[in-house]
């Protein structure tokens, strides 16, 4: 045991405040902790200390004060320490190196250094297994207990030891793989790895049996054997994340693949009608670029990272959004980060799954571990970042029991021009060094684009997970953004994401011919990685450049002056060969075209699927009221406020629609920030996925979530001109028909509702393989499936602030309901919680729905509506009774019926293309002048009282406001 | 009149309290830490010293501590030396947080660091709009303020001071702000009033010359009227309350 030495230090109130309430048990103490590879004597010992705590909250714990100053909390029985495994990245030991560095500089060289947490508990074994379990995850960090008396000795006796990578320093001799075996054989690289010789297989290619033997053709043609970088990389290329195999497959009759046909079909048929300038770049960039003025140009990007935050919930989500940050800073020329979004879809919190990878044993995390998780990475990424993140939400079922969808997006922004080029322009040019900026390279994340295609199993590799650092980041991003960029010092850039090097330079290079890269260049976080690791590494926080030989220096130069690593670690030349030299051994060498299009196509068949039907309820015989209150406190609509509080959406200064809105903070479902000081042209954010309604008919649940999406924007008051709209597809068993029949008509649905609404797609993201399969809890096998999901997320350009609307009614106004409701309960949040009879899928029509939109942007500009909500989740009388919360103010509601619609029916249809607003009685006849009485139903007024009163006929029900807002800001259970 | 804002380590605030600097009348320039290290005599061209708020360090070893050791560690003396001309510091969120574990703010016994700012009593992280009232007014950035409308948000925001100091922070009248409720009547620790538990309400503090102010609010963030939660239930002149402490500062110099 190597001689170490930890400090302590307490929070004299502390920070256990919340693992106390969860586990019901005063007498938990966290204490931080720091292991040193070397020992301290006693004055560098109190100079450390100080540095790293601060003593009017803190106690820095010592041998001789160690047994008073715990005891004075409780008399604690067990330690749990968690510390993280080696070579994860420990972001709390990088600062405290660097602090100790700057302060003690000489006099304190060479030491290595852990940071750990340290939870002292008194209570049962079992409850601190309990714990410990909820406090660490496995895959990235080890947790030890100890009984309180030995740790205290173990403590004093310094009796620690501080674990490093130790990887086999073994030299790298070239590895060929024989091809040419059997099918059997062949199919076994592609879904467990490359084999080794003394240890197990790599890990999943996600390669199937078509596209290793391309690749052995290719090698026959070309005479040789591949390398195992070779195998590697075209695996990380041609993996379902990084080609979008199925969405450019060709799928029954459609020869060009649904992207082509559908989404990238009708950005092209509405540019073709459109004739502006609005769309500025689309589908080729790291991110979808339209113009917000003259002179500037925002882009919108939205990533999943699904599997990931199924292993490690926290860690997922984190690289989440900090990763699909650096897709706006490898959009064009760099573009800021100016906002985030998010968009979860979970398995209820409050219940026990009970799910195992593999049988009765490998448990899947808990849900509310999984929530919390994500929850929390987000913040996290986002807050340590700058970045605002106004705009979510999230949406709870239980078939995302065995994989939760984690949707990030990021908003930014970037100038037109620069230095008089066009900025979204880029290009690697031949000549041009290739540049690392950023993170080193560990282990982390191999694998982690073959696998986030395939199917979570018990082979899934636990080195996929990444950990996030988001300092690092923003430390690189400040340098790129405000330095290097606006001076033109590089030819093109983009991010490091999945299949790390392998895809970067491999997609950079597209614009110059190809590249030579020394991969023994590349800084690591620990030695020992193979050539193929550092080549596919997912290491974060790091950018590729194309910096002309001229100005690396500069750079380099700029780069270090921050804190930031660069490395020139190759160049990008005019031949198109993919090449990679390790110490001069060239271990990689592929023309380029076969390296992007050499991987099969494929070609899908679809079939019909069986429609489930939704399983008859009996209606709950229940007061309208009563409803009301049921389905307000239900997870998918209560208040998600709790989340809007912990992400700080007001960084920048530039939140204008926030994300809680009116006095009684309703969680609102369009935001808007304005990102420029000296130009009023602001920018609206929504989002929509309607999974509840995928199984009943895929093309409608589409023609849905693109019509709420782009309603939102309309009533926040975006310029219908000026919306554009990005699609991911979350799906599951890409390989059935029948599912694929699904994608079919969910994306043949993108084509119609965009065209009719000529709001363009400019850039999407596919995961086609959301499934669980595993075992319950009596070793049963199951599998299940997410259902398909769409999300749709709208950006769209706010001419004028005025444009903006409010969700508050005051005293006196009209209240109206724009559009018709149709009795369309089936999948609705009433039928779920109610039950219903017979009832038809909600189905947009696109014609009515734009009349409806048209005059209301109409009348907006004209200033005849006061207030505004969009009609969605739990129909008309949810958004009624959010407005009466949001006001606090009373409304008065006259439920005269038309069409033969019951009264359930009329207020909690969710038929879509709907929009409750008030209007100020004055301004009843201008309104009329834009509106026909066909196209509107007036249902009320504001009366400024503190109840909601429904009258239908003569019957009269009341509810308190006050009553309603409690049952909408329920904490949802299990949170 | 030039305003010096500093930069780097994941100080995030720059540009937005740079901004409201130069609409009331200042010249400015955001200054990277390790510019500022490598050439300290650029602090004599400057009358105000701003350091914005942020996740500088992420947050590691506590908010605000691993800045305020680089600074203490390079720039000590010469930020002391700042702070006892007739000049301005102000420090903002993690600003607030630094200037507190530099033990620039209260300053009373002249060590390091003499008040904490830990956890929020919430135990998470609190992005909302609070109401402040002004406690001392003779700090020429709160001059002439009575009450002011303010977004937070920090997770640790709570300020714990040892019950003797408090004593003497009172006696010097260093409280600059302190949470109040809708009543205007101080929040007595009342949530969400109250967004962090502090201690006396307490949301800022200065020296004892007033012209170091440490507040964990954000005023670069209520600048414009626009920015006022439900601005548009509003009646409201051009600029929200965040703007009366910016045009305090060049009131200062003018």
């Amino acid at each position: 045991m190597t001689n170490t030495i930890q400090i302590l230090s307490i929070e004299k109130t502390g920070k256990e405040s919340s693992l106390q309430k969860e586990h019901n048990n005063k007498s938990i103490k966290i204490i931080d902790g720091y292991f040193f590879s070397r020992n301290l004597d006693d004055q560098k010992f109190t100079k450390i200390s100080k540095l790293i705590s601060n003593d009017v909250s803190q106690t820095i714990l010592t041998k001789k004060n160690v047994n008073k100053v715990l005891s004075s909390y409780s008399n604690f029985n067990w330690v749990v320490e968690i510390k993280f495994l080696p070579g994860v990245t420990d972001n709390i030991a990088t600062t405290v190196k660097e602090i100790i560095k700057d302060n003690l500089k000489s006099s304190f060289k060479s030491f290595e250094l852990g940071s750990t947490k340290i939870v002292l508990i008194k209570g049962r074994k079992e409850d601190i297994t309990k714990i410990s379990r909820n406090e660490a995850n496995p895959l990235i960090q080890t947790i030890k207990i100890y009984p309180f008396k030995k740790y205290l000795n173990n403590f004093k006796k310094n009796k620690f030891k501080i674990e490093k990578v130790k990887l086999p320093k073994k030299k790298y001799s070239k590895k060929e793989i024989n091809l040419d075996i059997s099918d059997y054989h062949l199919s076994l690289i592609g879904k467990l790895g490359i084999e080794e010789n003394d240890k197990p297989r790599r890990g999943t290619l996600g390669l199937d049996l078509e596209s290793l033997k391309a690749i052995r053709n290719y090698f026959s043609t070309i005479k040789r054997k591949p390398t195992d970088v070779e195998i590697e990389t075209l695996a990380q290329t041609w993996s379902e994340h990084c080609k979008h195999k199925i969405f450019s497959a060709k799928i029954d009759d459609i020869q060009e693949g649904i992207f082509k046909k559908y989404i990238k079909g009708a950005t092209e048929k509405i540019i073709q009608l459109r004739k502006d300038n609005f769309c500025v770049s689309l589908f080729t960039d790291n991110a979808g670029g339209i113009e917000l003025n003259k002179d500037w140009i925002i882009c919108h990007k939205v990533e999943t990272h699904n599997t990931p935050s199924a292993l490690d919930p926290f860690g997922g989500a984190i690289t989440g959004i900090v990763g699909v940050n650096r897709d706006c800073l490898g959009f064009g020329k760099g573009a800021k980060p100016i906002a985030n979004t998010y968009a979860y879809y979970l398995a209820d919190p409050n219940k026990k799954y009970q799910l195992y990878r593999q049988k009765n044993k490998d448990p899947m995390l808990p849900a509310n571990f999984i929530a919390k998780g994500i929850i929390s990475g987000v913040r996290v990424g986002g807050n340590c970042s700058g970045i605002p993140t106004p705009q979510g939400n999230v949406y709870f079922d239980d078939r995302f029991a065995g994989k939760p969808l984690v949707f990030c997006g990021t908003v930014g922004i970037i100038p037109k021009k620069i230095k008089g080029k066009l900025s979204h322009k880029k290009k690697a040019n031949p000549g041009d060094t290739i540049l690392m900026a950023g993170g080193r390279v560990g282990k982390d994340g191999i694998h982690g684009a073959t696998f986030s295609s395939e199917e979570l199993d018990p082979n899934s590799p636990v080195s996929a997970v990444q950990i996030g650092d988001p300092i690092t980041q923003k430390k690189m991003s400040d340098v790129i953004i405000r330095e290097l960029r606006d001076e033109n010092l590089y030819s093109s850039i983009t991010d490091n994401g999945a299949g790390g090097l392998s895809s970067s330079i491999g997609e950079m290079a597209k614009e110059s011919g190809g590249f030579i890269v020394n991969l023994e260049k590349v800084p690591l976080k620990y030695d020992g990685l193979y050539p193929w690791e550092i080549w596919i590494s997912e290491s974060q926080e790091r950018m590729t450049l194309a910096v002309p030989p001229a100005n690396v220096k500069k750079v380099i130069k700029r780069f270090n002056a921050r804190g930031v690593e660069a490395t020139i670690i190759g160049k990008f030349i005019k031949k198109e060969k993919a090449i990679v030299k390790y110490n001069k051994t060239e271990i990689l060498n592929l023309d380029m075209e076969f390296l992007h299009e050499g991987y099969p196509k494929l070609n899908l068949k679809t079939s019909f699927p069986k429609i489930k039907k939704e399983k008859k309820k009996i209606i709950k015989k229940s007061s309208l009221i009563d409803k009301l209150h049921k389905l307000l406190s239900s997870p998918n609509i209560v208040s998600k406020e709790f989340i809007a509080t912990q992400y700080d959406h007001e960084v920048q200064a530039t939140s204008i629609i926030k994300p809680l809105q009116g006095e009684g903070r309703v969680f609102g479902n369009a935001t808007a920030i304005k990102p420029l000081f000296a130009d009023e042209k602001s920018i609206a954010l929504s989002q929509s996925a309607y999974p509840q309604y995928a199984e009943t008919n895929p093309y409608d649940m589409a023609g849905c979530s693109i019509d709420t999406a782009y309603k939102n924007l309309i009533v926040s008051g975006a310029n219908s001109k000026k919306i554009a709209i990005l699609d991911n597809f979350c799906w599951c068993s890409s390989d059935e028909p029948d599912r694929l029949y699904q994608l079919k008509e969910a994306a043949k649905a993108c084509y119609d509702y965009a065209v009719a609404y000529q709001t363009p797609f400019i850039s999407g993201k596919d995961s086609m393989f959301n499934d669980f399969k595993g075992f319950d809890k009596t070793g049963k096998s199951v599998k299940i499936s997410i259902p398909p999901t769409l999300l749709i997320s709208s950006i769209g350009v706010v001419d004028k602030i005025s444009h903006l609307t409010k969700i508050t009614p005051d005293d006196g106004d009209i209240l109206l309901v724009l559009g018709n409701t149709r009795n369309e309960l089936q999948d609705s949040v009433y039928s779920k919680i109610i039950g219903y009879e017979k009832s038809k899928n909600p189905v947009v029509n696109s014609k009515d729905a734009l009349l409806t939109y048209r005059n209301f942007e109409k009348a907006n500009k004209l200033e005849i509506m006061n207030s505004a909500i969009g009609i969605d989740l739990g129909g008309l009388g949810i958004a009624v009774t959010k407005m009466a919360i949001a006001s606090k103010k009373g409304l008065n509601i006259d439920l005269k019926l038309k069409n033969k619609i019951s009264v359930d029916q009329f207020l909690f249809s969710e038929t879509q293309s709907r929009i409750l607003v008030s209007i100020k009685k004055n301004k009843l006849a201008n309104f009329k002048k834009i509106f026909k009485a066909s196209d509107y139903t007036i249902i009320g007024k504001c009366t400024g009282s503190d109840v909601i009163e429904f009258k239908d006929n003569k019957k009269i029900m009341r509810g308190k406001i006050s009553d309603f807002a409690k049952s909408y800001k329920q904490n949802i259970k299990g949170l | 009149m030039n305003v010096l804002v500093l930069s780097g380590y994941g100080i995030n605030c720059e540009i937005e309290t740079l901004h409201a600097f130069e609409v009331v009348g200042f010249k400015g320039k955001i200054i990277h830490i390790n510019d500022l290290i490598q050439n300290p005599n650029q602090l004599n061209n400057y009358q105000v010293f701003a350091i914005p708020g942020g996740f500088s360090y992420g947050d590691d070893t506590g908010s605000g501590n691993a800045m305020a050791k680089k600074i203490m560690t390079n720039l000590y003396d010469q930020l002391t030396d700042f702070s006892l001309k007739d000049k301005l510091i102000i420090g903002i969120c993690n600003g607030c947080q630094i200037l507190i574990n530099l033990g620039l703010v209260p300053n009373l016994n002249k060590k390091d660091p003499e008040v904490a700012l830990i956890e929020n009593k919430s135990g998470s992280y609190e992005c909302r709009w609070v109401d402040v009232k002004v406690s001392n007014n003779k700090s020429p950035w709160l001059e002439n303020i009575s009450t002011l409308n303010l977004p937070v948000a920090h997770q640790e925001g709570q300020f714990m001071i040892p019950i003797n100091l408090l004593k003497s922070i009172k006696a010097n009248n260093l409280i600059g702000l302190q949470y109040i409720d809708d009543d205007k009547k101080l929040a007595k620790g009342q949530f969400p009033f109250n967004p962090n538990g502090s201690k006396d309400d307490i949301a800022a503090l200065t020296n004892q010359n007033g012209n170091v102010l440490a507040m964990m609010p954000h005023p670069e963030r209520a600048f414009y009227h626009y920015h006022i939660p439900n601005w548009q239930s509003k009646t409201l002149k051009k600029f929200g309350d965040g703007y009366k402490i910016f045009m305090n500062a060049k009131k200062f110099f003018a």
